[in-house]
């Protein structure tokens, strides 16, 4: 059984049809790419996933159980974190303090022992600082630390978007383009950190990105969407042999 | 030159003082708290008493729209209701002054959290105007249930100390001051210190929330309220949470109040008291408890500062209503949010950096 199962998901705004009727499964341990021209409706496929989006028609299971009309908490509680496109991180938080923040809905304590500064916050607070800085370890984010994040550079930013993610232990990863806007270098580190995730934690990934290259080296199977449909899906290596894809991809890419 | 100590555990990042020099300040500043009451004169400790019930007011509405992000015009009328809650458990049936308090709180934050659901819809401003709405709403009561409030008119505010209405009151003290042995203490005096332990556990209560797993939930609904529910916050929780927690020290807040008034009129619960504690916190650096709490004391200590000033500053000084204080308030505020948008705290900041790095000019 999958541990994701999107089945025939319609999402339209006004005229605008984003998802029509797309299909995907993603197993677990895998990393699944995601590719497809702008507007193919890559980052409304993980809106409803997320339930930011209800879909108009189509199921979406995961775990086995059914995740259309949850609430996006209920679906983060239910283990699937997610790196947005564009940042979403709380500026004026500290990156220590946008990572604990990852690990919300895994506290224990409630809002009166943490006015009260009870002890039992001050434990629960250590537990999880004790996680958070496991994962600043992994992704090199020591020297951030106790800066706030609205300050730092881009690259940094990415990471610890990636990191907050990962903080929520989930089960599921949705990255939506997390190698935008990064330099050669830094594009380089995120690829080690996916397959780090993949091969360390275990987390199964569903992987938006545009850079081709990157998606055909780091995933196990590939989805192309057009216009909100799968095009295409199948290995890296069926993936670059196929004539719909390079069509889908040519059109958009020779416009600047 | 103090530098800050290395932190090796994470024990040591939660401490509220964390090393020599705030340890050394809280010593100082529990003296000066200790102390100041003896050494002030009659005025001086009303000012003491103003600035305990608007620290209390600031902080409760920085955990609100500091902290929550949610702009509130209520204030007034959660304050109000506290005041008025205090009178009638007093004047009405007797209670302690002590148990009056507490159940303020909680008559504000009832209301409190019924305004709450509003917040789930309204964003900004549109929430602004609602809880206006509140402040008339309260007003329009405070004046029409004259068989409660008194009206127009007014009403006294006893404080007594135990259940009954032949308890001794605060007030005895007024004529005959407690006497301790080494020390005595009139009621003012007596109020001061009650105002300081309440004043004293809202602000650790604020501080601890802003530390806590709670208060970031808060802070990212501010911040980035879809980016927070993909991360398994509740948005509605949290607001209803925090206009909760807010409404109850506003209460509170309004019972000090009342208990520091002794009599009670409808006048003051209006929209300017709304605005003032917004000033404060705007003053103070939106965000920060310690920007509620210098807040507040600027506000009130300009007061008694303006009236000094007076008589030196052309036209004010031929004038002999308050509005020399407003004007000196508002222009301050205007200067902070022109130069140090995150106010006294921002200025604070600027000065611990300036020692920290001393010799050097920079940090
Ligand atoms: N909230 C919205 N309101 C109206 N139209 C929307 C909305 N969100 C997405 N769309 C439309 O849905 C289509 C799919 O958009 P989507 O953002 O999913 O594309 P994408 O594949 O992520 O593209 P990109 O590679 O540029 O990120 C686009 O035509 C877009 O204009
Ligand atoms: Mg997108």
């Amino acid at each position: 059984m999958s541990l994701l199962a999107i089945n025939d998901l319609h999402l339209s705004f006004g005229g605008v049809r984003a998802l029509n009727g797309i299909s995907l499964s993603v197993e677990e341990g895998q990393i699944v790419g995601l590719i497809g021209p702008n507007g193919a409706g890559k980052t409304s496929l993980f809106n409803c996933i997320c339930g930011v989006y209800i879909p108009d028609t189509g199921a979406i299971r995961f775990d086995d159980k059914n995740m259309v009309g949850l609430k996006p908490y209920r679906v983060a509680e239910a283990g699937i974190a997610r790196m947005f496109q564009n940042l979403a991180l709380f500026d004026y938080l500290t990156t220590m303090e946008n990572l604990l923040l990852g690990r919300h809905h895994l506290y224990r304590t409630s809002w009166w022992s943490d006015m009260m500064g009870a002890g039992r916050y001050r434990d629960e607070e250590i537990r999880h600082r004790k996680v958070v800085e496991e994962i600043i370890e992994f992704l090199n984010l020591e020297r951030y630390r106790k800066h706030p994040v609205g300050m730092l550079p881009y690259g940094v930013l990415k990471r610890i978007e990636l990191g907050r993610a990962l903080c929520m232990e989930p089960k599921l990863l949705l990255l939506d383009e997390p190698a935008a806007g990064l330099n050669q270098e830094e594009t380089e580190d995120m690829a080690r950190y996916i397959l780090d995730i993949k091969e360390e934690l275990g987390i199964t990934q569903l992987l938006i990105e545009h850079d081709l290259s990157m998606v055909l080296d780091l995933a196990d199977a590939i989805q192309v969407l057009d216009f909100g449909q799968g095009i295409a899906s199948g290995d890296p290596d069926a993936i670059r042999a196929n004539p719909r894809v390079l069509e889908a991809y040519a059109g958009k890419q020779a416009a600047p | 030159m103090p530098t800050r100590a290395l932190t090796t555990r994470h024990a040591q990042d939660l401490e509220l003082f964390a090393d020599r020099w705030a340890k050394a300040g809280l010593v100082l500043l529990v003296l000066l708290c200790l102390g100041f009451p003896f050494m002030a004169g009659n005025k001086w400790l009303v000012v003491g008493l103003q600035a305990q019930i608007a620290i209390v007011g600031s902080v409760s509405l920085m955990i609100l729209t500091g902290f929550a992000g949610q702009i509130s015009m209520g204030h007034a009328a959660f304050i109000g209701i506290g005041a008025y809650t205090t009178a009638m458990l007093g004047e009405h049936h007797h209670f302690p002054f002590w148990l009056a308090l507490p159940l303020a709180g909680l008559a504000a934050a009832a209301v409190g959290m019924m305004i709450g659901p509003f917040a789930l819809r309204l964003r900004g401003l549109y929430l602004a105007l609602i809880t206006v709405g509140l402040v008339f709403i309260v007003k329009h009561m405070l004046y029409h249930q004259v068989a409660w409030t008194g009206g127009a008119k007014g009403m006294k505010v006893p404080a007594y100390l135990w259940f009954g209405g032949d308890a001794p009151k605060l007030s005895d003290y007024a004529k005959e001051p407690l006497d301790l042995g080494v020390v005595s203490l009139d009621s003012q005096q007596l109020m001061f210190f009650v105002f300081l332990l309440l004043a004293v556990a809202v602000v650790l209560c604020g501080v601890h929330i802003a530390r806590s797993n709670t208060g970031r939930a808060m802070m990212a609904v501010r911040d980035h309220d879809l980016a927070a529910s993909v991360l398994g916050i509740h948005p509605a929780r949290t607001k209803v949470l925090a206009f909760g927690i807010s409404s109850f020290f506003a209460g509170v807040c309004g019972g000090m109040l009342a208990l520091q008034l002794s009599y009670l009129m409808p006048d003051g619960f209006g929209l300017p008291m709304s605005v003032n504690y917004i000033a404060m916190i705007v003053l103070g650096g939106i965000g920060t408890i310690f920007g509620g709490v210098w807040g507040a004391i600027m506000f009130v200590v300009l007061h008694p500062v303006a009236e000094q000033l007076q008589p030196y500053v052309p036209y004010f000084s031929e004038r002999t209503d308050t509005l020399f204080s407003t004007v000196l308030f508002a222009v301050v505020v205007c200067i902070f949010l022109i130069f140090e948008p995150l106010g006294l705290f921002g200025f604070w900041l600027r000065i611990k950096r300036y020692f920290l790095a001393w010799p050097f000019r920079y940090g």
